[in-house]
């Protein structure tokens, strides 16, 4: 297990290594990305503005959704999205099958090899949003509401790396799956909005087969205090549980699409 | 050397020049479009990826409409429509993927081999990206307008002037949008993070076309500026116009406006491209 461990470390140190050669790029990397989602924001924050709120719920409300939300996403992402969203060009050119032949887990060596470090604007981005809508909102952090905001962005995380994995698992059978991240992203989308302004159809959809309401709504509703619609009382549990759960959905789904995988490398 | 329309020297072109020209960015679209519709379960799921889009944005317009007739003089199904046209026709097309586009050639050193080419890259890569783009007019834009018009209703255009305009529009959107994505692109000649260049065109893009918030939304002094800048061109003006908020002179001066911008991004990207290419060639690709 220590070996294991010291793997894992030592994968991540050399990639981070690797991208810290070219300090310059990862910086504009970050500046731009920050940018971008900035430009996506503010374009809400222009709705709240105007109108006042978004299904009852104010902009600082809004603001801290937002950060929770990105901030979530990147600690999955940084883990997970690169890796896997490539996965449809590392099977079809064969690389995925080199892999396989290689003693060691071919998941966790995706998952520490390609550890991603151009997430930097979107843990800031996310920190600043929380911060300051967190004041503005005049909370009461007590060690149990911080315990509970930790736990709510690991699942919330849990959930975006088990959702990526679940994608590129797909290439094993399908020999494509790029188009699905795209997909994911229209559903992603979503998350940055109170689920309560969408149909009852659409929030049941986002609460089961589609977890996305776990990314933002649901946490951030428990934590402000905001009832959470169908899930009542359950909402505070499952804020922490859904990522644990989809995680372990999502390794079944990787095994047994790799059990199918007979290789489409040339 | 033949050069596609959109550079200003298209000027020069003989008629026969011009023919070949445009057939040769014709069969470019075409082979880009056939290769697009050769992948039904892609063009499947983006025409499902911008139905939640757009039902998305309807969401959003009915909630904050609640009980409210209209706000800055627009009613909740103008903005239905403006959602239901402005996210398929017009702000659909994520042209930030033309600059990734760029920058994978520039690195990979395939932008190299596209100077032997008897056709402009840019001009190459407009056609290429039409293709699909036209294709996903029919078979995701058209599909998405009529099933979720039928459940929530659509606004004609404010009039017969209005509609032809708008078709107008919808041709100075693309190709404008276009334009910006070639200029960003072509910076990466320079500063070679085309990754950075497309996340800044997508945050400039996001918040200035009006794509999500019409920029009769906005504060004063953030409007009065998105207005004249050309991201405007690209979903606010054409809805503006559909939509009837502007007259018909008003709608006509501001699509040559938009026209005006077209000319200036295509004088400027043809002067980046003629000096990225004497970039390419001091390199050695």
């Amino acid at each position: 297990m220590r070996e294991t461990l010291m793997l894992w470390w030592q994968l991540m140190r050399l990639r981070a290594r690797a991208r810290l050669q070219n300090r310059l790029s990862l910086v504009l990397a970050w500046i731009s990305q920050g940018f971008g989602y900035a430009g996506a924001f503010a374009s809400i924050w222009v709705i709240l503005n105007r109108f006042g709120g978004l299904g009852g719920w104010r902009w600082p409300e809004l603001a801290f959704l937002l950060g929770f939300q990105i901030f979530g996403y990147a600690l999955g992402a940084m883990f997970t999205f690169t890796q896997f969203r490539f996965m449809e060009e590392q099977v079809r050119d064969g690389e995925f099958d080199m892999l396989l032949v290689r003693p060691v887990n071919p998941w966790s060596f995706l998952v520490f090899s390609g550890i991603d470090l151009q997430y930097g604007s979107h843990f800031a981005l996310g920190l600043v949003l929380m911060i300051m809508a967190g004041l503005q909102l005049d909370l009461d952090w007590d060690l149990l509401m911080i315990l509970r905001l930790l736990l709510s962005l690991m699942s919330a995380a849990m959930l975006t790396g088990a959702m990526f994995t679940a994608l590129g698992a797909c290439a094993f059978v399908l020999g494509r799956s790029r188009f699905l991240f795209g997909l994911y992203f229209d559903f992603w989308e979503l998350s940055r909005y109170p689920a309560i302004i969408f149909g009852l159809p659409l929030q049941l959809i986002l609460l089961t087969i589609l977890p996305f309401s776990y990314m933002g709504f649901v946490p951030v509703s428990v934590l402000l205090g905001k009832p959470v619609p169908i899930l009542g009382d359950a909402a505070p549990m499952l804020a922490i549980l859904a990522g644990p759960i989809t995680a372990l959905i999502a390794a079944w789904i990787w095994r047994a699409c790799l059990r199918r995988y007979q290789g489409f490398g040339v | 050397m033949s050069l596609f329309a959109l550079s200003p020297l298209a000027a020069r072109l003989t008629g026969s020049d011009l023919l070949a020209t445009l057939r040769t960015f014709s069969a470019f679209t075409r082979a880009a479009a056939r290769q697009q519709a050769e992948q039904r379960s892609e063009l499947l799921a983006i025409a499902f990826g911008t139905m939640v889009d757009v039902f998305a944005r309807i969401s959003i317009w009915r909630s904050v409409y609640h009980g409210r007739q209209h706000v800055a003089g627009v009613t909740e199904a103008e903005m239905i429509t403006y959602a239901l046209i402005g996210a398929t026709l017009l702000s659909h097309w994520d042209g930030a993927l033309i600059v990734r586009e760029i920058g994978k050639a520039i690195l990979s050193g395939q932008i190299g081999a596209t100077l032997m080419r008897p056709v402009s890259f840019p001009g190459a890569l407009f056609a290429e990206q039409l293709g699909p783009r036209l294709l996903q007019f029919g078979f995701v834009c058209l599909p998405v307008i009529t099933i979720l018009s039928a459940v929530y209703g659509i606004a004609p255009p404010a009039s017969l002037g209005h509609g032809l305009l708008f078709l107008v529009y919808i041709v100075v959107s693309t190709t404008l949008l276009f334009l910006i994505a070639i200029f960003f692109g072509l910076l990466s000649f320079w500063v070679l993070e085309a990754h950075s260049l497309e996340w800044f065109m997508r945050g400039l893009t996001a918040l200035l076309s009006g794509g999500l918030v019409p920029l009769w939304f906005f504060p004063p002094v953030l409007g009065t500026v998105a207005h004249a800048l050309p991201f405007a061109w690209i979903t606010y003006h054409p809805m503006a116009c559909y939509l009837g908020q502007n007259d018909l002179l008003e709608s006509a001066t501001l699509l040559v406006g938009g026209c005006g911008w077209v000319a200036a991004l295509a004088i400027v990207n043809h002067l980046l491209w003629r000096s990225a290419s004497r970039h390419v060639t001091a390199h050695g690709g």
